[in-house]
């Protein structure tokens, strides 16, 4: 699953992973945006220089790449599948211009990914939340995707060590026909979740001893606070997203 | 009976957990398998059935080098009872859980309803044959996890950290039991933390740390060595603790039992009383 | 000043036809350190989870009889209120700890109720100090060893300041050396800020000599309940089995012979300085 590898917080102390999480947000929505209005290679060629540039930057490059490999089967299908429609449809005027128009669509697939890579790679999932509790969202949910990621890892060991269990059990994991393997599925899935349940209560007795809840009017130990760098960066992203956009409505 | 020879094993996240370790178990012994965390205990145990095959060198069970065998084939020899016990259990009733193992290493019928009497009945959970496993005790769970290895009758036997949340009366049934199946013939492996517990079982120890085999002997050797016991993290148990603290005055510090300690003591004493009166 | 105060308690588990703890009755002063023993199943969990409202608002069942902890009665006060008194660590670290960073764990509690940034910057920084593990501060709770990760569910209790802890077999899931650590981190917690101590263990090696008192239940009731020395060294516990530290069969075993101990030790530092002294006075 190398798409999860470029989407992991990998850490680093430079100049984007110190840059307030919202901002680097934003310039991956910008992004997006401007994915969104152009299908114009030229102009999604520029946006790969600039994650390339950004990504050199945090030293996450092949991480980055990663998720752009990662993405290179379904950038292939859709390509396919769009370049049988049009050529077959009539859509466009020449082969060139429909193979033009495939590859475009999925140049701006794999465009989708690798614009929100870098802000994953380099904002840790506490900064994450941080920004998610700035823009008043319920605690609650907060709380909720802070603990998917501070529980996952755990969950993934205890799968290894159930299929462990039952492997010196007999069952052969890795024999059998889908029908079979699927069964198989049971022996796993039925402790995994049980556990699960059983985790939850405990968790939710040692939230209780810790007052969760007792006021809707929570603080925090640490905010998000916006510094000089991260205006500046922000002007320029919202700069250069006028432009793109000024050019799109008003092309001179 | 198990042969490691000059095994190293590396984890797919680059750890290195055993570093050249060889070593020979014998049929019927008792060992106890210690260490601190991370010393390799674990990796050492998913070895005996194959779980793991070595990156490098071999391991032999009966003779067989695992990398030519299954898990299943393997756990037929070698039965292990992992630490958490309710990480396996999901069927209705505690007798199909005994039974599902053995119908998946290929038992006829009629053979797997005898081993589950006997297995249930050896564990004491006959009572429990129609109730649903997660609604055992804690205790309960431990005895049938043990109970599903034992039903297949493996010659090795291997528990990891079977004393971990147990109270002094649990742990001592554990201990009779896990004397019993080895008079019964049986290859036991425990690894464990637990000094006092070893201590008591008097067993072989061998002793880990960092992926290598550091000391192997007998308990009373091993457990009543101050140094080496420290350069693995580990904690004497409290009466050579306390006898190595009275070394200087002639004590034997080399004692691990109660009633050993007392003799020694009260030899030692009379001799003051003699001297003195000479 | 009483800071547990218990009357006539019966407490059934709604789903459960037998009580799981029955006519308890106890009272604890302020400071003083507790050790409640029993076998697995006895009650020690159920007793633990009534002294800081678990019981009965997380817990559903019938409760009978009053617990008053900190001059309050637990049945009338919200959990949020009472965990400000008393603090409860549990036994599997992992599910203990919530967060990202150990600092923001030790913060979690605090940040709940609402308290300020300054005020939460000040407790956490004392809740590290006092535990002794400031230097993990920024580290990841699925990076550290059980024993740490102990250590860190002990702070973040700690942040809240409160006058008793409760700890339910603490070190039941750690190796023994980390055990030590953790009974060494409650000695200084003790010593440092006097909070009250119980303590559920089974571990009593580390613990005979150093605590004031010690409970012991069976099968919902406290049978017994004395100075460690009541406890550990009269021969009527033994047919309770509860475990006793080797030192006191050790010594009993030589006093049969020579009377070296007047007063049975309880650890091996007393083991130890009895024997030197009774050495001495016969080679004098």
């Amino acid at each position: 699953m190398s798409i999860l590898e470029g989407l992991r917080f990998y850490a680093g102390d430079t100049v984007i992973h110190r840059l307030d999480p919202r901002v680097k947000f934003l310039i991956s929505m910008l992004m997006l945006i401007i994915v969104v209005m152009y299908v114009e290679v030229w102009m999604l060629t520029i946006l790969i220089a600039l994650q390339a540039i950004m990504a050199y930057a945090a030293k996450v490059v092949r991480r980055w790449l990663k998720t752009i490999r990662g993405s290179l089967p379904l950038a292939v299908l859709v390509f396919g599948l769009n370049a049988i429609f049009f050529i077959s449809s009539g859509t466009y005027a020449t082969l060139q211009e429909a193979l033009y128009q495939s590859t475009a669509l999925a140049y701006r697939l794999v465009l989708f990914l690798s614009s929100f890579s870098i802000f994953f790679l380099t904002t840790t999932p506490e900064e994450i939340g941080l920004t998610l509790t700035s823009w008043r969202v319920p605690y609650p949910y907060t709380f909720a995707f802070i603990s998917a990621i501070r529980f996952t890892p755990i969950i993934a060991q205890e799968l290894r060590d159930i299929m462990d269990a039952q492997r010196a059990r007999g069952v052969e994991l890795d024999k059998g026909g889908p029908l079979q393997r699927a069964k198989k599925l049971v022996p796993i899935l039925v402790p995994l979740l049980a556990n699960a349940l059983r985790r939850a209560y405990e968790l939710a007795e040692a939230m209780e001893v810790k007052c969760f809840g007792a006021t809707k009017k929570r603080t925090s130990l640490r905010e998000l606070k916006m510094r000089y760098k991260d205006y500046v960066v922000l002007s320029v992203s919202l700069a250069l997203f006028s432009l793109a956009a000024y050019y799109r409505l008003f092309p001179f | 009976m198990i042969r490691f020879d000059n095994v190293t094993y590396v984890y797919p996240t680059g750890v290195k957990a055993l570093n050249g370790v060889s070593v020979e178990i014998g049929r019927g012994e008792l060992v106890a398998l210690m260490g601190e965390n991370g010393a390799g205990k674990t990796t050492f145990i998913k070895h005996l059935n194959g779980l793991l095959k070595p990156t490098n060198g071999k391991v032999y069970v009966d003779g067989k080098d695992t990398r030519t065998l299954s898990v299943a084939q393997l756990s037929r020899v070698v039965g292990i009872v992992f630490q958490n016990a309710d990480d396996m259990f999901f069927l209705p009733t505690i007798e199909e859980e005994v039974a599902f193992s053995l119908r998946n290493l290929g038992f006829s019928e009629e053979v797997v309803q005898k081993r589950v009497d006997w297995a249930l009945k050896f564990m004491e959970l006959e009572e429990y044959r129609k109730r649903s496993p997660f609604l055992l005790s804690g205790g309960e769970k431990k005895r049938l996890a043990l109970a599903i290895i034992l039903a297949w009758n493996p010659q090795v036997i291997a528990m990891d950290e079977p004393t971990v949340g147990q109270d002094s009366a649990q742990k001592e049934k554990l201990k009779e039991m896990i004397k019993q199946l080895n008079l019964q013939g049986r290859t036991v492996i425990i690894s464990t933390h637990d000094v006092e517990f070893v201590a008591e079982l008097r067993s072989r120890v061998i002793l880990m740390s960092k992926g290598r085999i550091v000391a192997d002997g007998r308990a009373e050797t091993i457990l009543t060595d101050g140094e080496l016991l420290s350069s693995c993290s580990i904690l004497m148990p409290q009466v050579a603790a306390t006898m190595s603290r009275l070394a200087d005055l002639g004590f034997n510090a080399k004692v691990i039992s109660v009633d050993e300690a007392v003799r020694n003591i009260v030899e030692v004493l009379r001799r003051f009383e003699h001297t003195r009166g000479a | 000043m009483e800071i547990v105060k218990i009357e006539g308690l019966t407490f059934t588990y709604s789903g459960s036809d037998t009580p799981a703890i029955s006519d308890i009755n106890l009272s604890i002063e302020e400071g003083e350190f507790v050790l409640l023993l029993g076998p697995s199943g006895c009650g020690k969990s159920t007793l633990c989870r009534c002294l800081n409202g678990l019981i009965p608002h997380f817990y559903a069942g019938k409760m009978e009889g009053r617990v008053i902890v900190a001059g309050m009665d637990v049945s009338k006060t919200p959990t949020y209120v009472l965990s400000q008194h008393v603090g409860m660590v549990f036994q599997n670290p992992e599910n203990q700890l919530f967060s990202l960073t150990v600092e923001n764990d030790v913060a979690f509690a605090l940040e709940n109720l609402g308290i300020p940034r300054d005020e939460i910057r000040r407790r956490v920084d004392f809740a590290l100090k006092a535990v002794g593990i400031e230097d993990l501060r920024k580290r990841s709770p699925f990076e550290l060893s059980g024993g740490q990760q102990q250590k860190v569910a002990i702070a973040s209790v700690l942040a809240l300041m409160p006058k008793l802890m409760v700890l339910d077999e603490p070190t039941s899931s750690l190796d023994p050396a980390s055990a030590k650590s953790i009974i060494e981190t409650i000695l200084k917690i003790r010593k440092e800020l006097g909070t009250s101590i119980i303590v559920a263990e089974h571990r009593v090696e580390l613990l005979a000599d150093k605590v004031d008192r010690v409970i012991v239940m069976q099968k919902g009731r406290i049978i017994k309940d004395g100075r460690p020395r009541e406890i550990f060294v009269s021969e009527e516990m033994v047919p309770y089995g509860i475990p006793v530290p080797k030192v006191v069969s050790m010594a009993k075993g030589v006093n049969k012979y020579f009377q070296v101990f007047n007063e049975i030790p309880l650890s091996s530092e007393e083991f130890e300085q009895d024997i030197r002294r009774f050495v001495h006075d016969k080679v004098r």
